[in-house]
C-alpha cells in the first residue's frame, strides 16, 4: 500500500509540483484577509527589567502576530549561553520551558522568531533574579558576509526576474523575429535559475542566525523551507525556467513567456515587506503589477538595444512598438510604486529619518535620471532612430546603456530593503500599546495603555470580578507612579467609555521604564478593591 | 534606663503621628474589648478639598451590634436596617437583624470647623481579640465626596493608605 502511494506520487510528482504552483498562485490571489503584519513582541512574562524572587518555570512570549520560534537562547549572567529548546505555542504566545533553576544575576532571554511575512524578527528581554547584575554581553553582531551574500543573490533574483523573463518576453512579443540579446537573456535567467535556491539557503541562514559555512545543514534549510520567502522561490524558479523555455522553442515563446512575465509578478507579490502590509489584496497586486511592469520596461532595454547597435533589420520596428507600448505600462509602474511607497513610508520625514526611507530615496533619486534618459529616448531619439538616422541610433544605443546600469543600480538599492524594516512596520511596533493583566479573588482587570511608549497616552481598563464574571464598579481610579525615578503618584478617574470598558484620556506618560500601576475600583459605597501591578513602557 | 524616656518617645510619637491623625476621619477610641459595649465617636476634622461637610454615612462592621447613633441638632438622622450576616447571641437571646448603616445628613460642616458624630453599639463576643474592625465612612459634602474605606491588605501597612477607613483594636475582655 506504503509503496503503491510512492510510486503513484512519484509518477504524478510533475502533475503535483504544478497543482502546487497553482494551489499557490490562487493563495496569494485570494490573500487571506487576516492582518498579516510584521510581528511585533508586545509582551514578555517576565517582563523586560523585571526582578523576580524564583527562578521561573517558563517564560513566555507574546506577539502581535503568530511566528514560529527559530532560536531561543538564554545568556546567564556568566555569559555562558543555554539554548532553550523546548517551547510550544498558545496562539500569538511562546512559551518555553526552563530547563534549569537559574543563579543569582541579570539574565538576557534572546529570541529569533519568524512572523508571518517571512522575515526573521529577532530580540532579548533583560530580567534578573534576586538582584540585578552586570548585563551579560549578547550583542547580536551583524554577519556581513552573509548579508552581502543574501544581497548579491537577491540582485541576480532581480535580474533573472526583470532582465531575464522581461527580456525573454520582449524577444517573443516585441522583437518581431529578431534574436538580438538572447546570449544576454539566456545568462540574466541562468543567474536568477542559480541565485533562486541559493537566496532560499541564505534565509534560512539568516533565520537561524547562522553563518555561511552552515549552508548545506539540513536544518537551515528546513527553516527556509519554513518561511513564506519559499513562495517567492518556488514561483521564481518556475517563471524562470518557463523563461528559458520561451527562449528555447520561439513558436510556444509568446504563452510561455506571458506565462513566465505573470510569474514574476506573482513570486514577488508572495512574499517580502509590501505583501505583508494592509490591505493585503491591494498590496500585493500592486507589488504584482510593479514587478511586472519594471520586467516589462526592463527586459526589453538589452535586446532593444543590441538589435539597434547591429542596426538589425527589425530594429526599427522593435522599436516602434517597444515606444508604443512603454507608456501605458510606465503609467501603472508608477502608480503602483508611489501607493507601494506611500503605505510602506507612511509619513515623508520616513524618507529621511529610517534606514527604508533612506532607501527609497535613494531609488527615487536613481530613477529621476532613469525616468530622465527614457524621456530622452522616447521623445528626442526615437523619431529619428525610427528613420533610420545613424547618429541618432548610436545616441540612442549608449543612452540605452545607461538605462541598464541605472537599473542594476535600482536593483541592488531595491534589494537592501531585505534588511530594512518599513516604516509602516516601525510605526505599528511602537504603537503597540503596553498591556497587563491583574488578578485577584476579589477582582481582575485588563490594563492596556495605548501606545505603548512614552507621551500621550490612553488608559483602557477592562474590569471581571475574581470569578470572570461582571463587575460593574461605580467608579475607577488610575494611579500610576514610579518611585525608583521619584515620580509620585499620577491619578485619574476613569470614565465608561460606553463598550463596557473604562477609558482614561489625555493621560502622559513622562518617562520609560517599569511604572507602579493601582487601579482602585468602588465596587459599592463602602467597598472599593485595589489592584497593584506593574506595567512596562518603552522608550 | 529607658523609663525615663519614655513621655519623650510618647512625645515624638504623638508629633509623628498626629497630623496624620487630624487630616483623617478617625474614631476617638482607638481600642475597645469584645464582648461589651462600645460608643463610637467619629472625629470628622475638615471637609473634602475645602468644601463643607452636608453628610457622613458610616456602614457597621459586621460584629457591631445593637447600634444606636446620637441625634444632632441640625443634621436629619437615618438608619438603614437589614439582617446581620450571623446571628449573634446578645443578653440571652438571637439576634438577626439591626442596624446596617448610619447616616446624618442635610447638615452644614464647614472645612474651617470641626464636629464629632456619635454612635453606640455592642462589640459580639465572637469577633477576633488583637484585629482591627474597620468602619468605613462617606463624607458627602454636597456633589463632592470623600470616602474613607479603604482596608489594608494582608501584608500592607496602614500608613500606606491615602484614604483609611477608621478603625478599633479589638481586645479581649479583662
Amino acid at each position: 500500500m506504503m509503496s503503491a502511494c510512492e510510486s503513484r506520487s512519484r509518477e504524478t510528482g510533475g502533475l503535483r509540483w504544478l497543482a502546487r504552483l497553482l494551489a499557490v498562485a490562487l493563495v496569494i490571489c485570494v490573500a487571506p484577509a487576516a492582518a498579516f503584519a510584521h510581528a511585533a513582541l508586545i509582551a514578555t512574562d517576565p517582563a523586560d527589567g523585571a526582578v523576580l524572587a524564583q527562578s521561573p518555570a517558563r517564560f513566555s512570549l507574546t506577539f502581535s502576530e503568530p511566528v514560529s520560534p527559530l532560536v531561543l537562547n538564554l545568556v546567564r549572567p556568566d555569559g555562558t549561553v543555554l539554548p532553550l529548546t523546548a517551547f510550544h505555542l498558545d496562539d500569538h504566545t511562546v512559551v518555553v520551558d526552563n530547563p534549569a533553576p537559574l543563579a543569582r544575576g541579570t539574565h538576557v532571554l534572546s529570541w529569533r522568531v519568524v512572523s508571518a511575512d517571512g522575515h526573521p524578527v529577532a530580540g532579548s528581554i533583560l530580567f534578573s533574579l534576586g538582584a540585578p547584575s552586570a548585563a551579560p554581553a549578547a550583542t547580536e553582531s551583524v554577519d556581513w558576509n552573509l548579508r552581502a551574500a543574501i544581497w548579491l543573490a537577491r540582485v541576480a533574483l532581480y535580474a533573472g526576474l526583470f532582465l531575464g523573463i522581461g527580456g525573454a518576453f520582449a524577444l517573443s512579443f516585441l522583437a518581431g523575429g529578431g534574436r538580438d540579446g538572447k546570449r544576454f537573456v539566456a545568462t540574466a535567467l541562468l543567474a536568477g535559475l542559480a541565485a533562486a535556491p541559493l537566496s532560499l539557503g541564505l534565509q534560512g541562514l539568516d533565520a537561524l542566525g547562522a553563518p555561511l559555512t552552515h549552508i548545506l545543514t539540513p536544518a537551515i534549510w528546513r527553516a527556509a523551507l519554513e518561511t513564506t520567502f519559499r513562495f517567492t522561490i518556488w514561483i521564481a524558479l518556475a517563471a524562470l525556467l518557463l523563461g528559458l523555455l520561451a527562449l528555447m522553442l520561439p513558436r510556444a515563446g509568446k504563452v510561455l513567456s506571458l506565462a513566465a512575465l505573470l510569474g514574476t509578478g506573482l513570486a514577488l507579490a508572495a512574499s517580502g515587506h509590501a505583501g505583508a502590509a494592509d490591505p493585503q489584496w491591494l498590496m500585493r497586486s500592486m507589488v504584482f503589477l510593479h514587478g511586472i511592469g519594471i520586467a516589462f520596461w526592463c527586459g526589453a532595454l538589452a535586446p532593444l538595444g543590441l538589435a539597434l547597435k547591429r542596426r538589425a533589420p527589425g530594429a526599427t520596428a522593435f522599436l516602434r512598438r517597444f515606444s508604443f507600448s512603454i507608456l501605458p505600462v510606465v503609467a501603472i509602474l508608477v502608480i503602483a510604486g508611489v501607493v507601494l511607497a506611500i503605505v510602506q513610508v507612511g509619513t515623508p520625514s520616513a524618507l529621511l529619518t529610517t534606514a527604508y526611507g533612506n532607501l527609497l530615496s535613494a531609488k527615487l533619486v536613481l530613477l529621476a535620471g532613469l525616468f530622465s534618459l527614457a524621456a530622452l529616448n522616447r521623445w528626442k531619439l526615437t523619431a529619428p532612430a525610427e528613420a533610420s538616422h545613424a547618429g541618432s541610433s548610436r545616441n540612442l544605443v549608449r543612452s540605452i546603456g545607461v538605462e541598464i546600469f541605472l537599473v542594476l543600480a535600482v536593483f541592488g538599492v531595491a534589494a537592501g530593503w531585505r534588511f530594512t524594516p518599513p516604516p509602516r512596520a516601525l510605526a505599528l511596533a511602537a504603537a503597540q500599546p503596553a498591556a497587563i493583566h491583574i488578578h485577584t479573588a476579589k477582582a481582575m482587570a485588563d490594563l492596556s495603555l495605548a501606545p505603548g511608549h512614552t507621551g500621550p497616552v490612553t488608559a483602557s481598563i477592562m474590569l471581571m470580578t475574581g470569578d470572570f464574571g461582571p463587575l460593574d464598579a461605580k467608579a475607577v481610579t488610575l494611579v500610576l507612579s514610579k518611585p525608583d525615578s521619584g515620580i509620585e503618584a499620577i491619578r485619574r478617574e476613569a470614565h465608561k467609555a460606553g463598550d463596557g470598558t473604562w477609558r482614561v484620556d489625555g493621560l502622559v506618560v513622562p518617562l520609560a521604564g517599569r511604572w507602579m500601576v493601582r487601579l482602585d475600583i468602588l465596587v459599592s459605597d463602602f467597598d472599593m478593591v485595589t489592584l497593584k501591578d506593574a506595567i512596562a513602557i518603552r522608550p | 534606663m529607658l523609663a525615663g524616656f519614655r513621655p519623650l518617645f510618647a512625645a515624638g510619637f504623638l508629633l509623628a503621628g498626629a497630623p496624620a491623625a487630624f487630616a483623617h476621619v478617625t474614631l476617638e477610641t482607638g481600642e475597645a474589648a469584645i464582648g461589651s459595649s462600645y460608643k463610637a465617636v467619629l472625629r470628622v476634622p475638615h471637609g473634602c478639598e475645602g468644601k463643607a461637610t452636608t453628610a457622613i454615612r458610616v456602614k457597621m462592621p459586621e460584629g457591631f451590634i445593637a447600634v444606636k447613633p446620637m441625634p444632632k441638632p441640625g443634621w436629619k438622622l437615618e438608619t438603614v436596617r437589614g439582617k446581620y450576616a450571623a446571628p449573634y447571641q446578645l443578653w440571652g437571646e438571637t439576634v438577626t437583624e439591626g442596624v446596617l448603616e448610619v447616616k446624618w445628613s442635610g447638615g452644614d460642616l464647614p472645612d474651617e470647623f470641626y464636629d464629632e458624630f456619635v454612635m453606640r453599639g455592642q462589640l459580639s463576643a465572637d469577633l477576633p481579640a488583637g484585629e482591627k474592625l474597620y468602619f468605613p465612612v462617606v463624607q458627602e459634602c454636597g456633589e463632592a465626596a470623600e470616602r474613607w474605606i479603604e482596608i489594608p491588605q494582608a501584608g500592607e501597612s496602614e500608613d500606606s493608605l491615602e484614604k483609611p477607613a477608621p478603625a478599633i483594636t479589638l481586645r479581649r475582655k479583662k
